[in-house]
């Protein structure tokens, strides 16, 4: 009897898009885990399996971890008590010569691409060379958006049966041989049935398959991202990946037909070869424990500075208590997004108005839905990733109308029309390109955070009775349901009592010109979208008297005086706007009026603090010109860092303001607002905590990966970059498009895991960590950490092998500062974009007083 | 006036010099040095037209040193000054400094950041000097500064595969067009009896006698024409200018969309004069304008990529300019091409935003495309057009297909010349060639004739054995020398002449021959891989030996200002008009010399470097 092997297609497809680079197409981009598939392992047997297979270079590398460390980034006190930790007192003095001194052979050779790199040895052909370029064409031909003026025929029948359509009537064929062309027609056409022209043998498919993909990952993980979403393009395109593989599978076997006749063969009959398990055990070197030392001990260094000052800030509170009872009333409350870009604006307003509270919650304020703006053909989805809203805001009023720019026409690439528009606006050209270097100002070509939704436009948010339907949505909220979304998100974020006259619900935005990326720094919580329909559907929420009236019943008073405002901050230029005013009464409109000078006031301060990092503004000019630049920078197509993203960010805090407040964390902490007092059992801490690692660690996990490889699992530098059918960027016109974030985003990041640090009781934690085994898997498996700080004696405890261990921190000289200007005008600024230059650029941990 | 010309090459020159000094962390100063060369040049030349206008003397003309003169030749560095320079030096200032004061930031922190600059400039001094030349051999030098900048630019991100390889598709394509612009040089000289200056040009009266010389004046501007087909990435060369915009968007912006790719009508407004009365040949560039035209906006239309798109919209207007200019209205040409210059700078540097604009635009003007075809005849024709446009019309691979693979696939047989046999043999031979040469006899006999021309033939085996060289770069590099001299031999033998010139050539072959030796050798001390099988990337670690080799390359392929280069034009000159046979002989080997030389600096010190201690990109990235 032999041995059947069963070749299972969609096994190996389902595998495939496993792996793959998950990333959508660029208009709406949702930061996510780039080693995803590899989540279910520890943090490093996972990260180090992947570099095994794929090749990706997953940390620093050694030299970066001892340079780091010989210029006191990576504490020596903690890179021994790392290594005790790990190995014990005994084996230190060996470890820590290995660490330091020992050299190693850091040469990797990837499984993926062996099999199939067979093909050059045997027939001295390089299939990737005759194959990619007309592959990529015809994709991205195939999905492209709206470059070309002249679409793909037959988008809607399938890539291979468009194809076939084309093989068919056209007189010319994207095939060179007989034998493809036949194979193409044959109705059992089949990818089976190809990989067995080219491998034979069965047992080596999914090796082939897999060497194959993976020399051009970008494309066909937007393949197959697009075929599972089909959503995330607005021109909808039929297209699966076996149609993909199909067709790079027939082009293989016409390349190698071509140039061989039919002298050919299989290369599985070629080679005497047993199948490789791609993804079977790795071997951990002596080499890669030791980068788990170093990586350790570089993130322990900079968590142990934060958890230092947290304590001496809490000691320095407590002190304060005791001494004096300080009067407390709140003029307003600003509620921004946990962003951690919005970390130093709170702060600022805090300084500004000594008398007003600043609260986290992510940015989508709770309120989930489609946003349907005036004229618009489609809809646009307002909230985080995995959630499907079942609700449709409608724009019902608009002055703004979308116009066109004339030098982005696509006429220009026509003959005649390109004659005279060419002669014409070609001098207009020089002309715009001379203003848009010295002048540069807002236009239609740039993104702009407050065009998302008018100042002035009118929005359909309640519900009419009986509820309307569109698309199977529902459009607006009825009572009810703004009412739970109310109680839920001032529940959550602790705002249950003493309200101010004046609460804003500030969404955020960012602008910026030339930036295929734009997407990637507005709001991730909804949906790489800018923030202002939400705050502004919260704040009407919230506003609403039926609302105020049930919330009542349900025990959360809001007082008739109270008014919401929803905002918008754009955190590129540094600018906010504030929605329905009109809604104000007199008293408040006045109190809104002296509100918003603090708010400028903020945002100058802000401002500066962010200049420091732009080599092309001095931050010690003149505030109000440093604010000009900073809104400058937003505007100009030459700038390739606008803003400089969630570079940084490490941190993520769920508690009380009174925690952090005080400390100078640099704009590197999320920050969720939670009151435990009213939550002791732990009951509302599940819903503020389980968006955390998903929106929260997707970030910082994209960040880490694509700042240790910017060239594999980043983008690379975005100068040369070219924009691919409306979905993507590569290099060069014949380049495989490039997923992960460009050098310019992540080059100010220290790549550390987040660290999220919750204020409540280490066994309510626990509790709802394990609520669920795949909200459990990214802290059990320490892709995100996690410490709680116990809310009455404020001991830290951190999460580590399934339980919560107490911790005290090794470093004791945190600084205090009164003048913060002063830290930011004197931090140093990085000599190069190196590790070791770049992370000097950090300002460490401060008290202010 | 006339005296202050060379300023023009002067101020880049200088410029360019001083930016190779400082540091690459030290922006500021690299700019500085960058936008001051820009602005001395601009208000130089601004108040050169001031001075044009109010005088009306658009006709200076400098003439600068004999480099080597004899009574037969004369190698001269001439310029001139009149409104076609005028007029192009002015649009190239504009497009410069604006395109440099954009990319100050946007290249900021870039690790080749002082690398672009320098190119920027090396580049500024090679159109300089073509819209500032009086002669063709003074244009040809900026011609040649021109293609090496856009080598280095192209290959601006030598970590990543596809810039090595496209660097060298673009060059191997301008090597033709360096050639045949030789050709074309080395052709005039013979039929005006002495090197023609741009300004007697201008003035001269052609006429068709009939007979023999006509053939001359038929092929002199067809080999000018070549050249500028192939600058200015016309049919059947197009498929070179999207693959070239590897480097920054800037650097595309400015090469590809704008300045580099009109110096191919910069050339055929020189050579006008030389064509004018000349029917058939206007009537062939209207027909190779027409079809550029129409292919390249085809190919535009069904583009899905932004910058690709850009470049074949470009090359489709400058089509319509080369027709502008065989009908001779050379101000709307002139105007056309500014106007297309500014639009694609424009177009290429805001091509990122293309993104959010068209995405935007979209979201609200969206209407479905009809893709229906109908399935007629009309139909099937449509289809078929769209097809051959998303394959470029096979530009792209007919290039490989018909002129390189012909010749990779001789040059794999002949993997004798890479035996020490095939050198001893040579080195013979040319013991035996160089006795006849200082014996100065025997000129008159057929057999020496003979034996040159045997000796071009051995030189075309070595090079066509090193152009497709997949062992030992040492191996290739004797090859290559051998080459060289051989051809040097077979041109000498061909008439009697002054042995100095001889020198002269073989002089700076020979430093850069023992340069690119050393070189080798210290790589292979190091343990370097010095096979010529793939691409190394060796730069990365050695970034010295990465521009000494440069050099050594520069020097050995005849660089302008170098001394072979000087050498190879005057020992072009002893070939006679009539011996078409030598002639195609010597200019396959000069074309193929080039490729093979640069090819060896691409796989030694370009591409990805194999270690896994740094970051690489992928190879199809």
């Amino acid at each position: 009897m032999t041995k059947h092997f069963e070749f299972d297609i969609n096994h190996v497809l389902h595998e495939l898009k496993h792996y793959l680079p998950s990333q959508t197409p660029l208009k709406d981009f949702i930061h996510h885990n780039s080693l995803h598939a590899f989540q279910h392992l520890e943090f490093f047997e996972g990260i180090f399996k992947a570099s095994a297979i794929f090749g990706y270079k997953v940390t620093l590398s050694l030299n970066e971890y001892r340079k780091l460390n010989k210029l006191g980034r990576i504490r020596t006190e903690i890179l021994t008590k790392t290594i005790i930790d790990n190995y014990g007192e005994v084996n230190f003095a060996a470890w820590l010569d290995k660490v330091l001194n020992k050299s190693y052979d850091s040469e990797v050779t990837p499984r993926i691409g062996q099999f199939r790199k067979n093909w050059q040895k045997f027939y001295n052909i390089d299939l990737d060379n005759s194959v990619q370029p007309l592959l990529f064409r015809i994709i991205n031909s195939y999905l492209d958006q709206g470059i070309s003026l002249w679409h793909f025929p037959f988008e809607d029948k399938g890539l291979i049966n468009a194809i076939k359509i084309f093989e068919e009537k056209s007189f010319s064929s994207f095939f060179k041989t007989d034998r493809v062309k036949k194979l193409l027609l044959d109705p059992n056409l089949n990818m089976v049935e190809l990989l067995r022209i080219l491998v034979s043998k069965e047992s080596l498919f999914q090796e082939y398959i897999f060497d194959q993909q993976f020399s051009h990952r970008g494309w066909s993980g937007i393949v197959s991202s697009i075929e599972d979403n089909p959503n995330s393009v607005l021109y909808p395109k039929s297209i699966s990946l076996k149609d993909f593989i199909t067709l790079e599978l027939l082009l293989e076997i016409d390349a190698l037909t071509a140039e061989y006749g039919n002298k050919w063969r299989p290369l599985g009959e070629l080679l005497n070869k047993e199948p490789c398990d791609l993804f079977g055990p790795v071997a951990v070197t002596e080499l890669q424990q030791v980068i788990m030392l170093w990586q350790q001990a570089f993130e322990w260094s900079y968590y142990d500075e934060i958890f230092a000052g947290l304590i001496s800030l809490q000691k320095q509170k407590n002190a304060i208590k005791k001494g004096e009872n300080t009067e407390n009333f709140t003029e307003f409350i600003g509620i921004f997004c946990i962003d951690e870009r919005e970390c130093s604006i709170r702060r600022h307003l805090e300084y500004v108005q000594p008398h007003c509270e600043t609260m986290g919650c992510p940015g989508f304020f709770g309120v989930e839905f489609y946003f349907h703006p005036l004229n618009g053909k489609f809809y646009e989805k307002l909230c985080p990733a995995p959630v499907t809203p079942k609700y449709l805001i409608k724009e019902i009023e608009s002055n703004g109308v979308r116009g066109h720019e004339l030098l982005f026409n696509k006429k220009a690439h026509t003959i005649l029309r390109g004659f005279f528009i060419t002669l014409s606006l070609g001098f207009w050209a020089a002309i715009q390109l001379v203003l848009d270097i010295f002048r540069p100002k807002m236009s239609l070509a740039i993104s702009d955070a407050f065009a998302h939704m008018n100042l002035s436009s009118t929005l359909k948010i309640e519900a009419s009775s009986p509820v309307e339907i569109e698309n199977n949505l529902q459009i607006g909220f009825t009572v009810i349901e703004m009412v739970d979304r109310v109680e839920n998100l001032l529940r959550g974020i602790g705002l249950y009592q003493n309200f101010p006259p004046l609460v804003y619900a500030v969404g955020h935005g960012s602008s910026s010109a030339n930036n295929p990326h734009h997407g990637a720094h507005d709001c991730g919580a909804c949906s790489g979208k800018p923030g202002s329909v939400n705050s502004r559907v919260f704040a009407f929420m919230a506003n609403h008297n039926e609302v105020r009236k049930i919330l009542k019943e349900r025990g959360l008073t809001i007082p008739d005086t109270t008014q919401f405002v929803g905002a918008l901050h754009d955190t590129a230029s540094d600018e906010m706007a504030f929605y329905d005013l009109e809604v104000l009464t007199p008293v408040n409109i006045s109190r809104h009026k002296s509100n918003v000078l603090h708010f400028e006031d903020a945002l100058d301060l802000n401002a500066k603090e962010r200049s420091r990092r732009f080599a092309s503004i001095n931050t010690q000019s003149n505030i109000k010109y440093v604010r000009k630049s900073i809104q400058k920078r937003s505007v100009s197509y030459f700038e390739p860092r606008p803003e400089l993203g969630h570079g940084t960010n490490a941190l993520c805090f769920v508690g009380h303001r009174q925690l952090t407040k005080g400390l100078f964390l640099d704009r590197r902490a999320f920050m969720n607002s939670y009151d435990y007092r009213s939550d002791p059992e732990g009951a509302l801490l599940l819903g503020v905590m389980k968006p955390l690692p998903i929106v929260c660690g997707g970030i910082n996990l994209e960040y880490y990966f694509s700042r240790v490889d910017n060239a594999k699992m980043g983008s690379g530098t975005k100068l040369p970059h070219n924009v691919m059918g409306l979905i993507g960027v590569a290099n060069s016109s014949d380049g495989d498009l490039r997923p992960g974030l460009p050098l310019q985003m992540i080059e100010v990041h220290d790549p550390v895991r987040l660290m999220i640090v919750v204020e409540h009781f280490p066994e309510i934690i626990l509790k709802t960590i394990q609520s669920s085994p795949e909200y459990y898997e990214w802290f059990n498996n320490r892709w995100v950490l996690i410490t709680s700080i116990h809310p009455e004696s404020g001991q830290l405890f951190i999460f580590k092998d399934g339980q919560f261990h107490p911790y005290f921190p090794i470093f004791k000289d945190v600084k205090e500062i009164s003048d913060v200007n002063k830290l930011i005008e004197n931090a140093k600024v990085m000599k190069s974009n190196e590790i070791y230059h770049a992370t000097q650029e950090h300002i460490p941990v401060h008290i202010l007083n | 006036m006339n005296f202050y010309i060379p300023l023009f090459i002067l101020i880049p020159f200088i410029g360019f010099v001083i930016s190779l000094i400082p540091h690459n962390h030290q922006e500021k100063w690299i700019y500085r040095t960058v936008f001051l060369t820009l602005i001395y040049h601009f208000l130089l030349l601004s108040f050169f037209c001031i001075n044009g206008i109010f005088k009306d003397d658009f006709n200076l003309f400098f003439e600068g040193p004999a480099l080597y003169k004899t009574n037969t030749s004369n190698f001269s560095f001439h310029l001139y000054f009149d409104v076609q320079t005028a007029f192009f030096a002015w649009i190239t200032d504009f497009i410069f400094i604006v395109v440099s004061t954009f990319s100050k930031t946007y290249l900021h922190r870039e690790k080749g950041f002082k690398r672009f600059f320098n190119n920027m400039l090396f580049f500024f001094l090679g159109l300089s000097i073509i819209e500032f030349s009086g002669n063709f051999e003074t244009l040809f030098a900026g011609w040649e500064i021109i293609g090496i900048a856009s080598f280095l630019l192209v290959a601006f991100y030598k970590d990543r595969y596809l810039p090595a390889k496209n660097a060298m598709k673009l060059f191997s394509t301008y090597r033709i067009a360096d050639i045949s612009m030789i050709m074309g040089i080395w052709l005039s000289h013979h039929f005006f009896k002495k090197s023609l200056n741009f300004q007697e040009l201008k003035f001269l009266e052609l006429n068709y006698l009939g007979g023999e010389q006509d053939i001359y004046i038929l092929i002199i501007p067809f080999l000018f024409f070549l050249a500028a087909l192939v600058k200015s990435a016309q049919f059947p060369f197009s498929s070179m200018l999207p693959r070239a915009m590897e480097g920054p968007t800037t650097s595309s912006a400015i090469f590809y969309g704008s300045l580099s790719v009109h110096m191919g009508v910069f050339l055929l407004l020189r050579t006008f004069p030389l064509w004018e009365n000349h029917y058939v040949f206007k009537i062939v560039i209207i027909c190779f304008g027409i079809l550029t035209c129409l292919l390249s906006t085809f190919i535009a239309r069904v583009q899905s990529s932004i910058k690709t798109q850009i470049a074949y919209s470009s090359i489709a207007q400058i089509g319509i300019i080369f027709i502008e200019v065989a009908l001779g209205f050379h101000t709307l040409a002139l105007l056309h091409f500014a106007a297309n210059a500014f639009l694609r700078t424009y177009q290429l540097l805001v091509s990122p935003a293309v993104l959010s604009y068209l995405i935007h635009d979209q979201f609200f003007h969206f209407v479905k495309p009809n893709n229906y075809i109908k399935d007629d005849f009309l139909g099937r024709i449509k289809m078929t057009i769209y097809q051959l446009s998303i394959k470029e019309f096979n530009m792209d691979t007919n290039m490989y297909e018909f002129f390189w693979k012909p010749l990779k696939t001789i040059g794999k047989k002949l993997t004798f010349f890479q035996t020490g046999k095939a050198l001893i043999l040579c080195s013979l031979y040319l013991l035996v060639g160089f006795y006849f040469i200082f014996i100065k006899k025997y000129y008159s006999e057929p057999w020496l004739h003979q034996f040159s021309f045997f000796g071009g033939f051995l030189s075309l085996g070595l090079i066509l054995s090193a152009f497709e060289s997949r062992i030992s770069a040492e191996n290739a590099w004797w090859q290559i020398i051998f080459s060289q001299c051989l051809l040097g031999q077979a041109i000498a033998l061909n008439e009697q002449f002054e042995i100095t010139q001889l020198l002269l050539f073989l002089s700076g072959i020979v430093f850069a021959a023992i340069l690119g030796f050393l070189v080798l050798y210290r790589l292979k001390q190091k343990g370097d891989a010095i096979l010529l099988d793939k691409f190394h990337g060796h730069w990365y670690v050695r970034p010295r030996l990465s521009v000494a080799f440069l050099i050594a390359c520069l020097g050995i392929s005849g660089f302008p200002i170098t001394p072979t280069f000087i050498g190879e034009d005057l020992i072009l000159g002893h070939l006679h008009e009539n011996q078409i046979g030598l002639t195609l002989l010597i200019s396959l080997i000069l074309v193929l010399d080039g490729l093979a030389i640069y090819r060896i600096y691409a796989r030694l010190f370009l591409g990805p470097h194999p270690g896994s201690y740094h970051e690489s990109a992928f190879r199809s990235s």
